[in-house]
């Protein structure tokens, strides 16, 4: 083989050595220094579930602009530290995830992991977090078991509302007020469907016999033109879609085209208005309309808040530092509103923060003045409530645009 | 009864979408016993151009036509540029590189586009048609007939003009071909363009019925390899009978067959395949090929 | 030749004190990175085997990896297995699977097989999910967490002994049959191999391989899925085994390491210019196209083109 390849061993072996090095002992909390509060998470920026990938870049906008302001006493950020925001692509694929959040734990040494998303990809780091005891803050799905599973994993907390208290107002709402319907489901088949179901089951209570007939399909389904044929000849007037977006869309597609009718409850997830949009475009005006849903944040195409100073600023924020992205993507909102409880918690935690105490303040927090939920809903959890938002509104989509009605109800 | 007929109906209408498909991937084959992994994501690059191009303000069927004309020059230009240097290496590197163009052309769809759904307006009128109780849509029947159309005008190509035979004796015979004057190698490069073409249409086709995405072909391919093979890698009606069947039978399966779960759909389709390509690797309608030794 | 065998023995040795070395001096995440260039080596050293030795492509060794993986997982998370001792197991139920696969794969060739592999390795994730009484389903299996030091030497002995016996098997009479089928089945056949048995051995012993590495995923990611073992999975073990070089052991170790690296290097931030996130895809396909152009005989075969230009 030659000299070559025995100095090339060597050589390899030398530029590794050097280039990887021996850790350096770091004293104080990691991730805070004078200067800086560095926290990190993963988003699928990449693969099938991709269109989240805007999240992250709307929350990293937000810390820009954040770190912008003159805070009182003269400095710019958190006591003077800027928050340094770190987000990589874990494809949704939780085997990635747990290496990429190993990089951020012990290579970048972030101070905490914030709003990492995916049910699944978080699952898989949660052992890793609490055994470090690092927090896993307001984790980016609304599986329930964040809030469930809070002795057991104390430094592990959500966000959003649950799928499950979501699909609990719906079943509440459909006993009171729809008390005729045969309920037909179309569910994605995982954790995320399940979830939406038992909250379903769970607010019709003794009515749950009212679900005539629920169909299921897998991610890598092409199309759910067969489930939907079969929902419809059960008989059901009332359809639940707990599907992710496109497969949403499609539902309302092939309804329209069965010449289905019936009244439509669907996720939060995938009824933001721009995807409402694109579900009458792809179906009918009529199909859609009637639809109800739920939300908790303010929807950046609804005219009522043209001059309301919560989404003024998101629209600056996005223009400033995001100007790429899509303002009237719910998501976005999503995102500051996360980075926003974030930047709360972070200086709750104290002039000299520690995970720990990071973790106290988020399992206290309690802030009714976040400018990018609707009004009145609360940012709130405390020693018996490990579920920081819980109360959302039923809301209609009426000739286009989203009505909401009827109280806030919490989950 | 009805729900059996809806059934079918369905199926018929999301086989047309992999028929198209595998019309593009029978076409590269015949014409250069290639088997092309980038098949649908050269498909979806080309729809995001159309989608472009609309963006853009440019008249629909302006952007259709432009687009079909795009993918020509682009299916010419992947053969010549990409392809070429394999031609006469190990099938093992062809492979390769067309997985090599799948991971890109993904990638570059996510990079310049987005990944967020988009919208793609249909070609044909979306409006419901009831039938005894059994609806579907022109949309439906528009995907089927254009699959049907592209069949029997490919059919009519390669029977009775010069370049249609040419390609023929190009793929069956390169060196005899050769020697007959036959360019051998823009054969092959027209083999791709056409291919690349019909890939085009069907995602055209197809955005508006499961919405412009970069992943949006990923599985509709594999769908599509299994309805190729089922008909015949060979065979244009193969191929288009072979989608249509597959969606027809997944539905019908998925009905009446219970322990046939959503979650079995894929692998079904891909038992077929496999099954196929064991017992019958010709498929339906192709022939058997015997290999002299 | 006796002084380049010596020196073959001491690039090996050096590379071996290499690896012992970092084990003890790199960090805990980069000798968690350094596990899983070494589980990948395994898989592709696999791959090679079968691929680059015996010439039968495969795009879904990814599928005997998720076998390998839950089989682990199924032991140490359901039943309380010590991880360890799961990963002959592993080896043991994805070579029988790879063995089975390649009975009716005797019937297919080239092109053919590799669409049958790359549905293998598509069907795997559902497959999975249908069958959730045994793999947890969607939601998966948890497993004990260890550190990168664990996984790190546990995938590094694994990858030695893998080398060991891919060494032996293919200088012995077995290699030089799976070289013969590579190289022309028909001058095999009338040399007397029995096609059928080394091509099916080829394809258990390569799944072998690929549920060990399976299995070390398991355990380094302390969770299985379907997600975890995605069609992607399958693709990249073979841009690794054609980076590397396919039919010599020696490239085996780029190959892996180009994997595990590249995604992470093309989503950093490099004089103030980002890649998009969407990049790792782009440069693997692009890459991939150029390598093959450019030295498809990968970068063993470009070594050899550059010492005999010498």
């Amino acid at each position: 083989m030659g000299k070559r390849i025995y100095a090339l061993a060597a050589a390899l072996g030398v530029a590794l050595a050097v280039l990887v090095g021996v850790s350096a002992g770091a004293g104080g909390t990691p991730g805070v220094t004078s200067k800086l509060i560095s926290i990190g998470g993963t988003f699928p920026l990449s693969g099938p579930a991709s269109s989240y990938g805007t999240i992250p870049q709307a929350e990293s906008a937000y810390f820009s602009y954040f770190n912008s302001l003159k805070q009182p006493g003269g400095k710019r950020g958190v006591y003077g530290r800027q928050i340094q925001f770190t987000y990589l692509d874990d494809g949704y694929n939780p085997a990635q995830t747990v290496q990429l959040t190993r990089q951020l734990v012990e290579q970048s040494k972030v101070f905490a992991i914030f709003n990492s998303l995916g049910t699944e990809p978080d699952e898989a780091i949660r052992a890793y977090l609490n055994q470090a005891k690092i927090p896993q803050a307001l984790v980016a799905t609304g599986a329930s078991e964040w809030g469930t599973l809070a002795k057991k994993y104390p430094w592990t907390i959500g966000y959003q509302p649950t799928y499950v208290s979501e699909a609990y107002a719906y079943g509440q709402f459909i006993v009171k007020k729809v008390p005729q319907a045969k309920i037909g489901v179309l569910y994605q088949n995982d954790s995320y469907g399940k979830d939406y179901i038992a909250g379903l089951k769970k607010g019709l209570g003794s009515k749950q016999n009212q679900i005539v007939d629920m169909e299921g399909y897998e991610v890598t389904a092409a199309d759910v033109g067969s489930q939907i044929a079969k929902l419809k000849a059960s008989g059901a007037n009332t359809l639940c879609i707990f599907a992710t977006p496109k497969f949403s869309i499609q539902a309302f597609a092939i309804a329209a085209k069965l010449g289905w009718n019936p009244i439509v409850f669907n996720n939060s997830v995938s009824a933001t208005p721009t995807l409402m949009t694109i579900a009458t475009g792809a179906s009918t005006p009529a199909t859609t309309n009637g639809t109800i849903t739920a939300t908790y944040l303010k929807d950046p195409t609804d005219a009522r808040w043209a001059n309301d100073a919560g989404m003024k600023l998101y629209r600056k924020i996005m223009a400033a530092y995001y100007p790429k992205g899509n303002v009237n993507d719910q998501f976005n909102v999503y995102g500051m509103s996360a980075a926003w409880t974030m930047v709360k918690a972070l200086e709750a935690a104290g002039p000299n923060p520690t995970r720990a105490s990071l973790m106290a303040a988020l399992r206290s927090m309690n802030y009714s003045d976040n400018p990018f939920l609707l009004p009145g809903i609360k940012v709130q959890t405390s020693a018996s409530n490990p579920f920081p938002i819980q109360q959302q509104q039923l809301t209609r989509w009426t000739d286009g645009k989203f009505v909401n009605f009827g109280p806030l109800i919490k989950g | 009864m009805q729900q059996f007929l809806q059934q079918v109906v369905s199926g018929l209408a999301s086989g047309g979408v992999y028929a198209s498909l595998a019309l593009a991937l029978v076409l590269i084959y015949r014409s250069t016993e290639v088997i092309n992994f980038a098949q649908g994501e050269m498909a979806t690059f080309t729809t995001y151009v159309a989608w472009q191009l609309i963006d853009w303000g440019v008249p629909f069927w302006v952007a259709f036509f432009a687009t079909l004309a795009f993918a020509f020059v682009f299916g010419v230009a992947i053969e010549r540029v990409v392809i070429r240097p394999f031609e006469h290496g190990p099938v093992l590197t062809v492979v390769i590189v067309t997985i090599g163009l799948l991971v890109l052309l993904n990638g570059l769809d996510g990079w310049i586009w987005g990944a967020e759904i988009k919208s793609f307006h249909s070609a044909f009128p979306t409006r419901p048609i009831d039938i005894g109780g059994v609806a579907f849509s022109l949309q439906d029947i528009g995907v089927i007939a254009v699959s049907l159309l592209a069949v029997f005008l490919l059919w009519l190509f390669f029977r009775y003009t010069k370049v249609g035979l040419a390609m023929r004796a190009a793929a069956v015979n390169p060196d005899s071909a050769r020697l007959t004057g036959v360019r051998v190698g823009w054969m092959l490069a027209l083999g791709w363009g056409l291919a690349s073409m019909l890939g085009a249409l069907s995602g055209l086709m197809i955005a508006p019925v499961v919405f412009l995405d970069p992943n949006m072909m990923q599985v509709v391919l594999i769908y599509a390899f299994a309805a190729a093979v089922l008909g015949g890698l060979q065979s244009p009606a193969g191929a288009v009978v072979g989608g249509l069947l597959l969606g027809v039978m997944l539905n019908l399966l998925g009905t009446y067959v219970h322990p046939v779960t959503p979650e079995l759909r894929l692998p079904v389709a891909l038992l077929v395949l496999l099954i196929v390509l064991l017992v019958k690797p010709s498929g339906l309608f192709g022939r058997a090929v015997v290999r002299k030794v | 030749m006796r002084g380049e065998r010596l020196v073959k023995l001491g690039a090996i040795a050096g590379g071996a004190a290499l690896v012992v070395v970092l084990g003890f001096t790199m960090t805990d995440y980069h000798q968690y990175q350094g596990g899983i260039v070494a589980y990948y080596l395994i898989a592709i050293l696999g791959l090679n085997i079968l691929t680059g030795y015996t010439g039968q492509i495969s795009l879904g060794n990814g599928a005997f990896m998720a076998v390998g993986g839950y089989t682990t997982a199924i032991l140490c998370g359901h039943h309380g297995w010590p991880e360890l001792a799961t990963i002959p197991v592993a080896a043991a139920v994805a070579g029988a699977a790879g063995f089975l696969f390649g009975i009716p794969a005797l019937r297919l060739a080239g092109p053919y097989l590799a669409l049958a592999t790359f549905a293998i390795a598509v069907a795997v994730p559902s497959l999975a999910k249908r069958f959730d009484h045994f793999t947890g389903g969607s939601s998966g299996i948890t497993l004990p967490i260890h550190t990168g030091h664990y996984l790190y030497w546990a995938s590094w002995i694994c990858a030695g002994i893998g080398y060991v016996v891919a060494w032996l098997v293919l200088r012995g009479r077995t290699g030089r049959a799976f070289r013969a089928v590579r190289d022309s089945e028909v001058a095999a056949v009338s040399s007397g191999v029995n096609l059928a048995s080394y091509k099916t051995l080829a394809f258990g012993i390569s799944a072998a391989y690929a549920g060990v590495a399976g299995a070390l995923l398991a355990i380094g990611a302390a969770y299985t899925n379907p997600d975890t073992f995605p069609v992607t999975l399958s693709l990249y073990l073979l841009i690794g085994a054609v980076v590397g070089g396919l039919g010599s052991l020696w490239g085996v170790i780029f190959g892996a390491l180009f994997i595990e690296y590249l995604p992470i290097y093309a989503q950093k931030t490099y004089f103030g210019f980002a890649f998009s996130k969407q990049a790792p895809s782009v440069v693997y396909g692009l890459v991939l196209i150029l390598i093959m152009l450019v030295a498809p005989t990968g970068i063993v075969g470009l070594a050899r083109r550059l010492r005999r230009s010498i």
